[in-house]
């Protein structure tokens, strides 16, 4: 275990905890835009900052890099933090007005107005904040990588090779799970899944046969037994009840809960 | 041939000792970029047509850059036991009177730039001498522009031949590798470079050896030593001047570090902007793997290791490590963030050591002279040389090397010569997109890592440009935001719209459509881009903006209340 | 694959670095990043097609779209600007009648702007193709152009 002192007060961490999942643990309200646990620490949104007093590099830094070491002292809110995050927040205010979140948190720090000019050049129009999470996700944890990052500096946006429609794309859906801010739009039809967002790619829906419900893409469901060669051969032919059971079992497989 | 022992190397030697002296006529043509774009090649092309009638004995070969780029093109003309004479301003239609002079065994006065007796390169027991004679041409050391250098990176530049690594050799070049392979300490390696005090010569300064030691320290089946010749500050050259002139000092450098930190490959990432720095950085790696200085078992030794090229392909941000890591990756150059430091988990997850050109440059000097030697000379926190860019509004420009702890006053003045058309000198912008402008009464601060760092600038690469009344600070700092604006990689908000942000405001300022509150704005901004910004570049991008504030508020205030440029440089001013 | 792509990637594959370098000799080769040789090469290398896009529109030295017969880089490093760089590029820009980034109507010329070649004692510097114009001046434009025009 190390011991490492937020504000003074001692802490208790584990040898692999970055300094926000320790804070996190200890119910401090941190912001966070691009953090999520699946994914690798990525350090875009800078939402996290806390300062180094004592025990690493010293000056502001993101708590979701920062491993943890014995002896680190960090301070949270300190006046340039608070001052960092206030402009920070104006800034995301500009990028993606349209976004409730963005508002919502925003306005949780006393932000309610930007100095900040919103050029839209974003695919996803004036909800994306650039956090990566939906690139991060199909990248590194899903190994699909539909889509990426293009373009560079204010012309930075998310969006697929050429701008077309993804026959990569599976549908599965995990890009919008994990998006902060709202930005990722897909609209399910009874057959077909639009990812508006993705240049309107169009994913076939497989149908339980009894219940008519989508129980995934065709594309999600030729991955699963790609990942999964030991499931029960055909998916499709399952009641609502059966399909809770089997992605009970798929979870297990897979070795999360 | 393999070199394995000293002996072997002194052969090699032998034969470079006989390129650089020939015992006849050599003609050296000073061959780097600046050169080449002065019009070097066509002097070069006309002396191999014309030699071959009137000196057809003559020797013709290329040299790298002497540093003093505003006279090229440079001409070196060798005689037997006389001094090397070095010619400048020496164009294609000046040949023939050249070679007049010349196959008399006489000199062409009006083109004669200075003499050099002898080389002191710092590599050999005892420099090598040319020759006595010419009492009445100048000696190099007696110029106003080389009086105060004190070249040790640029120890042999524009004297040997880039293209020959016999000539490399023959002025104590690898011997400094076979000392320590023989000597076969990694350790020990590691040991001299801490105690030398070298410091990055990139820009951040860190300390080469703890980056050094914390690599060799670890154990892993990759490691990695990365040369960053990514050179991306406008106005800044010193490496490109460095690795086409002397390419070896580098390979050489490289290979030193490598078995220090037990490094399994060596990369050298060079920007795309700089084809002859690959050019000549390819051939002298099949020149080193010809001799057994890379490769398997190198030296007899049981260090196996090699260098590739990788090219850049335009971006700034790639001069910062973890982007130059992502980018060798296969990744658009996004930096990440640290800690993990790439000495602990860099390249593909392995210890990894990025060094820049002119840090790995010092070090077989400072095996061949003892890291003692090198501690002396400099200031107190920097050790060594600088080598600049001194260019701008001076007379005298080109690559300039001092010891740390020369004064910008000297540099600017005794060096430069000072402004041009007797203008007055204003300011000197230092560190480039990431430095600052520091005023010309502050000419007395002496340059290295901390001074710099204090007076709001930063040593940066090097890049030193100089400007006078006729530059406008507020153009000049929205010139250097409208770079890092456009090179920004757009993953972290305070540099994408931060910057953008005080682009519009310095935009409006010299548009005449300022106010004061943007001025105080401008500032807040800067700020919080400095304090937030993930990497090194949106962090020092803001110090142009808050150094030229501290210093020329006056400037802005007369852009802003007078809608005026005293310059004369903004247009809608005028 | 078409042999001159295949070539590229055996080349390099495997490689550290190998995409990167793989990118670059396609850019010299094509003079631009064709779609169908960034698939082949996805493909080949087992990398996602979005990978290579994203570096294909973030590095300046990549572009899409075929460049001119004729290249010209105005180089717009500090010395060289300072030196009036900007005015030298508006004059091409005007005389070529196109904005920089982009290419003449008849495909002849790309103008474009690049930062920094390192002769900043010959500024102000144009690139040319493989060659560099030291000390340029606005006068010496409409000479610079008329000598590639027509030629190969």
């Amino acid at each position: 275990m190390i011991e490492l002192y937020v504000n003074g007060v001692a802490y208790q961490a584990r040898e692999e905890d970055t300094v926000l999942r320790v804070l996190q643990r200890e119910g401090f309200d941190i912001p966070t835009l691009c953090y999520h646990e699946a994914l690798k620490p990525f350090g875009a949104c800078r939402l996290c900052l806390v300062e180094v007093v004592s025990g690493g590099r010293s000056g502001i830094t993101a708590s979701c890099a920062l491993p943890v070491s014995q002896g680190l002292s960090i301070k949270l809110d300190t006046p340039d933090i608070v001052r960092a995050r206030k402009m920070l927040l104006e800034m995301y205010l500009a990028e993606a007005p349209q976004s409730q979140q963005i508002n919502e948190l925003a306005e949780k720090y006393g932000v309610t107005r930007t100095r900040f000019v919103h050029a839209d050049t974003s695919a996803s129009g004036s909800r994306c904040v650039l956090c990566g999470r939906c690139v991060r996700v199909c990248n590194e944890l899903l190994g699909l990588g539909a889509i990426n990052y293009t373009g560079r500096g204010v012309s930075t946006s998310i969006s697929t090779p050429w701008h077309e429609a993804s026959d990569v794309c599976i549908g599965c859906g995990a890009c919008a799970y994990v998006c902060p801010t709202g930005a990722i739009e897909i609209t399910d039809l009874p057959d077909l899944r639009i990812m508006e967002t993705w240049q309107r790619t169009a994913l076939i829906i497989r149908n339980c046969k009894e219940t008519k419900q989508g129980i995934a893409t065709e594309k999600g469901i030729d991955l699963l037994y790609k990942l999964l060669p030991d499931l029960p051969v055909y998916l499709g032919e399952l009641s609502a009840e059966a399909r809770r059971t089997f992605i009970a079992t798929g979870m297990k497989l897979l070795n999360r809960t | 041939m393999k070199i394995r022992t000293f002996f072997d190397l002194e052969r090699i030697r032998a034969k470079g000792i006989s390129f650089l002296f020939p015992g006849k006529l050599k003609i050296s043509v000073g061959m780097g970029s600046c050169g080449i774009a002065a019009g070097a090649d066509a002097v070069y092309e006309k002396l191999s047509e014309t030699m071959k009638t009137v000196v057809p004995e003559g020797i013709l070969n290329k040299t790298g850059c002497l540093g003093f780029c505003g006279e090229e093109p440079f001409v070196n003309v060798s005689m037997p036991h006389k001094p090397l004479v070095i010619y400048h301003r020496l164009l294609e239609r000046d040949v023939p009177e050249l070679l007049e002079h010349v196959m008399r065994g006489e000199h062409y006065r009006q083109k004669v730039f200075c003499k050099m007796d002898i080389l002191e390169n710092f590599m050999l027991p005892k420099a090598l001498r040319f020759g006595d004679g010419y009492p009445d041409f100048p000696s190099i050391h007696d110029t106003p522009f080389y009086s105060k250098q004190k070249r040790i990176v640029l120890r042999e530049s524009g004297v040997i031949d880039p293209e020959s690594i016999e000539e490399y050799i023959a002025v104590g070049g690898y011997a400094s590798l076979l000392r320590v392979l023989e000597n076969g300490s990694s350790e020990a390696v590691v040991k001299v470079i801490q105690n030398s005090g070298l410091r990055g010569r990139g820009g951040a300064g860190f300390s080469t050896g703890v980056k050094w030691d914390i690599a060799h320290k670890l154990t892993s089946d990759l490691k990695y030593i990365i040369c960053n010749s990514d050179e991306g500050n406008p106005g800044a050259y010193m490496n490109r001047g460095e690795v086409e002139s002397d390419p070896h000092m580098l390979i050489e450098g490289m290979i030193i570090g490598g078995f220090g930190i037990g490094a399994t490959d060596g990369i050298v990432y060079v920007r795309t902007e700089y084809p002859l720095v690959v050019e000549r950085l390819r051939q002298a790696l099949e020149q080193a793997r010809y001799y057994g200085f890379l490769g398997k078992n190198i030296c007899n030794s049981s260090f196996s290791f090699d260098i590739h090229i990788i090219c850049g392909a335009g971006s700034f941000v790639c001069g910062e490590e973890t982007a130059l890591i992502a980018s060798v990756e296969g990744f658009p150059g996004r930096p990440r963030p640290r800690p993990p430091f790439p000495s602990e988990n860099g390249l593909a997850g392995k210890p990894t050591v990025v060094n820049n050109v002119e840090t790995l440059c010092n070090v077989p000097v400072i095996f061949a002279k003892g890291a003692k030697w090198y501690s002396s000379i400099g200031s107190e926190s920097s050790k060594g040389t600088k080598v600049f860019s001194l260019v701008g509004d001076v007379k005298h420009t080109g690559l300039v090397e001092v010891p740390m702890g020369t004064t910008l006053k000297e540099i600017i003045y005794d060096i430069g010569g000072g402004g041009i058309d007797g203008r007055k000198i204003k300011a000197v912008q230092i560190g480039g997109p990431s430095g600052g402008c520091i005023p010309s009464h502050l000419f007395d601060l002496p340059v290295d890592y901390e001074s710099l760092q204090g007076s709001g600038a930063i040593m940066g690469s090097g890049g030193m440009v100089v400007l006078d009344e006729q530059s406008c600070i507020v153009d000049v700092t929205k010139y250097f935001l409208a770079f890092t604006c456009g090179e920004s990689c757009g993953k972290c908000i305070p540099c994408r719209r931060g910057l953008e942000h005080m682009l519009y405001i310095l935009d409006a300022i010299c548009d005449g459509r300022g106010s004061m509150e943007q001025l105080a704005e401008l500032m807040e901004v800067a700020e919080i881009v400095r304090i937030t910004s993930l990497c090194g570049m949106g962090q020092a991008a803001p110090n142009q903006v808050i150094s030229t504030i501290r210093y020329f508020k006056d400037e802005y205030e007369v852009h802003i209340k007078e809608r005026k440029c005293p310059a004369g440089v903004c247009k809608s001013l005028l | 694959m078409d042999k001159k792509t295949s070539d590229i990637v055996l080349r390099y594959k495997g490689q550290v670095g190998g995409l990167l370098c793989i990118l670059n000799e396609v850019q010299e080769t094509f003079g631009y990043l064709p779609k169908e040789v960034l698939k082949e090469i996805a493909s080949e290398l087992a990398v996602p097609l979005s990978q290579l896009f994203s570096s294909a529109t973030f590095y300046s030295a990549f572009t899409l779209k075929q460049r001119g017969k004729h290249a010209f880089h105005i180089c717009v490093g500090t010395s060289c600007h300072i030196k009036k760089a900007p005015d030298i590029l508006d004059e091409f820009s005007r005389l070529l009648k196109v904005a920089p980034g982009n290419t003449t109507e008849n495909d002849e010329f790309s103008l474009e702007t690049v930062q920094c070649i390192g002769c900043c004692s010959l500024a102000p510097a144009i690139g040319v193709d493989r060659g560099v114009h030291g000390h340029a001046t606005v006068d010496q434009v409409p000479d610079i152009i008329k000598k590639y025009k027509g030629t190969t």
